[in-house]
């Protein structure tokens, strides 16, 4: 399967992922839209505009822990530090509360400069060091989960005011801040893509040879994506800071798997190469939907991982047939 | 190389310029851990009087039996081009059986085991089944796997895990033969049988072959889609049985009591000189790796630093570890010894 996409991925970069995206996304937002459908169903209140703002503000954390990594997994690439990056931001914020909007400004800021240095670390050593993205990025997302556990042993902690109650309202009544946060990062992305770092992005995940030897410099645009994917995942850490109100030094755990999982259901290829950040967001919405639609079908939660493992399977399963079918074409 | 590993005779005694390499580095791997492991042993004197004994060593080698076992496993997987994440969650597997079910069944009905171990190998077969005819990337198989046992293991238990462990799985972790701790002679043991498993059988020259070329093994006539579900089932086998045996250690199973051994497992493959990619590596330089690492814990722990920090230090200590010991330096450390 990888061997067939990467030629057809190195002969016309940008208008094979841009289909995927297309295609990828228009699936996903279909398969969101029937699942809401059966969640209104079961709720009727799910419409009114203060359960919409729940679900976004439920879904904030994920869909920014998703897009940063999809931007290593269309590099090829793996990043298990998005775990251990979210729990560190999560206890900082818990046990250093700033006060007001300027500590929140400054919050923000230390969580993306956490997430940054993480993903310094992690370019480092899979771009300059060459070392396999799966045990670099384990051995950080470990290091930092040690970080998170001397910071703060056990639960407990508060999260300043500012940031608990004005990230997770609604301006105008109407829009949730959270939504815009990660509407935000998908603008950037949007503008980014078009730029050579975009583009180099997708030409080294579909074939690293080819793009080196068309004049990419490979280790920079690979260092480049572990440091924006960490800064995500630092505001992903800021956002389940703003959910939670309080400090976990285990928060970042159950991401780690869901963020692969929302990136898989967007349709991104894990072989690199293909994909687009909108679909992970909306892969991880659908899967923040689908517990609450197991939730008020009266399944135990204690089960919640055994649905999000099956829906991980499918999914990757269900975009492996689809690329391969469109490769067919 | 399809021609290398096609006939099946000549598999078993591997062309000759490439058994001179793997000895060779078998030696060089097996020398630079043994030294190391020496050097850390003696070095902790300084770090505290107790450490550097005869029983620090006893020790040692019964706290590396997990890691030993559960590296043969994920050895062979990663051997085979793979990469097992479910590892953590089998052992959990394993261990919540012995007590939940075995333990609170009929504590001494010992035959119980092998149907705890047929189920964690069960579980490995469908990551391997995944992997090779549904083509999930055996990362994403694994973890997703992990995910779902740890979470029926979640409802089984309804939270808490309830029994005690069997007395077989005690008997072997407490007891003694001829003045040695009986996890020592097993673990001997099973060392021997890995070995002979991974280096002197068809199974092992099978997956060295899969895992250094998969196009060139099946035309060669291997069963590759066999031969690449095999190491998960060994591998969840491995870590069910580490499972039982971490039980009658402890006298108990958590629903965490995994945790820890994910990446110490991947570790002691690296840093005993095997490829992450698959197709090259030597069980006995694992085991090494695997001995080197568990005397470094121990040594870790007897600072008696807080847990968040020890798992720092270990974390930080693996990642060096796999940055020094990879594949380059053995090549570069032969090149030198010829």
């Amino acid at each position: 399967m990888s061997a067939t996409s990467i030629e057809a991925g190195s002969n016309s970069v940008v208008r094979n992922s841009l289909v995927k995206l297309t295609k990828g996304a228009g699936l996903i937002v279909g398969i969101y839209l029937i699942l809401y459908a059966l969640y209104v169903y079961q709720q009727p209140r799910a419409l009114s505009a203060s359960a919409i703002a729940a679900l976004i503000n439920n879904t904030a954390p994920l869909a920014l822990a998703a897009m940063g990594q999809t931007l290593v997994v269309v590099s090829r690439g793996f990043d298990l530090s998005v775990a251990g990056v979210i729990s560190l931001c999560n206890v900082v914020l818990a046990v250093y509360p700033i006060g007001g909007p300027g500590g929140a400004l400054v919050s923000m800021l230390i969580c993306v400069a956490i997430g940054a240095s993480v993903g310094a670390v992690n370019g480092w050593l899979v771009a300059v060091l060459r070392m396999q993205s799966i045990a670099a990025t384990l051995a950080t997302m470990i290091i930092c989960q040690g970080i998170a556990l001397v910071i703060l042993k056990a639960p407990g902690g508060a999260v300043s005011n500012w940031i608990a109650d004005e990230l997770t309202d609604r301006l105008w009544k109407t829009i949730p801040v959270s939504g815009l946060v990660v509407a935000a990062v998908v603008g950037i992305w949007l503008l980014l893509r078009r730029t050579d770092f975009g583009l180099s992005l997708y030409a080294i995940g579909a074939d690293e040879q080819a793009a080196k030897l068309s004049g990419v410099n490979t280790t920079r645009v690979r260092f480049t994506t572990f440091v924006l994917a960490g800064a995500v995942y630092g505001l992903a850490g800021l956002m389940l800071s703003a959910q939670t109100a309080t400090g976990n030094p285990t928060s970042g755990t159950p991401l780690l798997l869901l963020s692969f999982a929302a990136v898989a259901l967007g349709g991104t290829s894990l072989a690199g190469g293909g994909g687009g950040l909108f679909a992970s967001v909306m892969g991880a919405a659908t899967l923040m939907l689908l517990q609450k639609v197991l939730f008020s079908s009266g399944v135990s939660s204690f089960y919640t991982g055994m649905f999000q493992g099956m829906t991980l399977i499918l999914a990757v399963v269900f975009s492996g047939l689809l690329t391969r079918l469109g490769e067919r074409k | 190389m399809a021609q290398d590993v096609g006939q099946d005779t000549n598999l078993a005694q591997s062309g000759d310029t490439r058994t001179s390499a793997r000895v060779s580095r078998e030696t060089i791997s097996a020398a630079t851990v043994a030294i190391l492991c020496v050097v850390l042993l003696l070095g902790a004197r300084f770090v505290s009087p107790a450490l550097g004994s005869w029983s620090q060593v006893e020790t040692v080698l019964v706290l590396g039996f997990f890691l030993v076992i559960l590296s043969f496993g994920q050895g062979l997987v990663i051997l085979s081009g793979g990469l097992d994440l479910s590892l953590p969650a089998t052992i959990t597997l394993g261990g919540i059986l012995a007590t939940s079910w075995v333990g609170a069944e009929n504590p001494a009905a010992w035959y119980y085991l092998p149907v705890v171990l047929g189920v964690c190998g069960l579980v490995g077969m469908v990551s391997g089944i995944g992997v090779v005819w549904l083509r999930v990337p055996p990362f994403i198989m694994t973890m997703a796997m992990s995910i779902i046992v740890a979470s029926a293991l979640l409802g089984y238990t309804k939270g808490t895990p309830r029994g005690a462990a069997p007395d077989a799985a005690v008997a072997m972790m407490k007891s003694h033969i001829l003045g040695l701790p009986v996890p020592v002679v097993v673990l001997i043991g099973l060392v021997l049988l890995g070995w002979v498993f991974q280096s002197r059988t068809i199974f092992g020259r099978y997956i060295y072959a899969v895992g250094t070329n998969i196009e060139a093994a099946r035309i060669a006539g291997v069963p590759v889609a066999a031969m690449q579900i095999l190491p998960y089932v060994l591998s969840a086998i491995c870590a069910g049985f580490v499972g039982i045996a971490l039980v009658g250690y402890s006298n108990g199973a958590t629903l965490r009591m995994g945790d820890g051994y994910l990446l110490p497992s991947i570790a002691s493959v690296v840093i005993g000189g095997s490829s992450i990619l698959g197709g090259s590596g030597t069980f006995l330089g694992t085991v090494g790796g695997a001995i080197l690492l568990t005397t470094l814990g121990t040594i870790i722990s007897a600072l008696g630093l807080e847990f968040g920090l020890r798992t720092v230090i270990e974390g930080s200590i693996v990642l060096i570890a796999l940055l020094l010991l990879r594949e380059e330096l053995f090549q570069k450390l032969r090149s030198v010894w010829r």
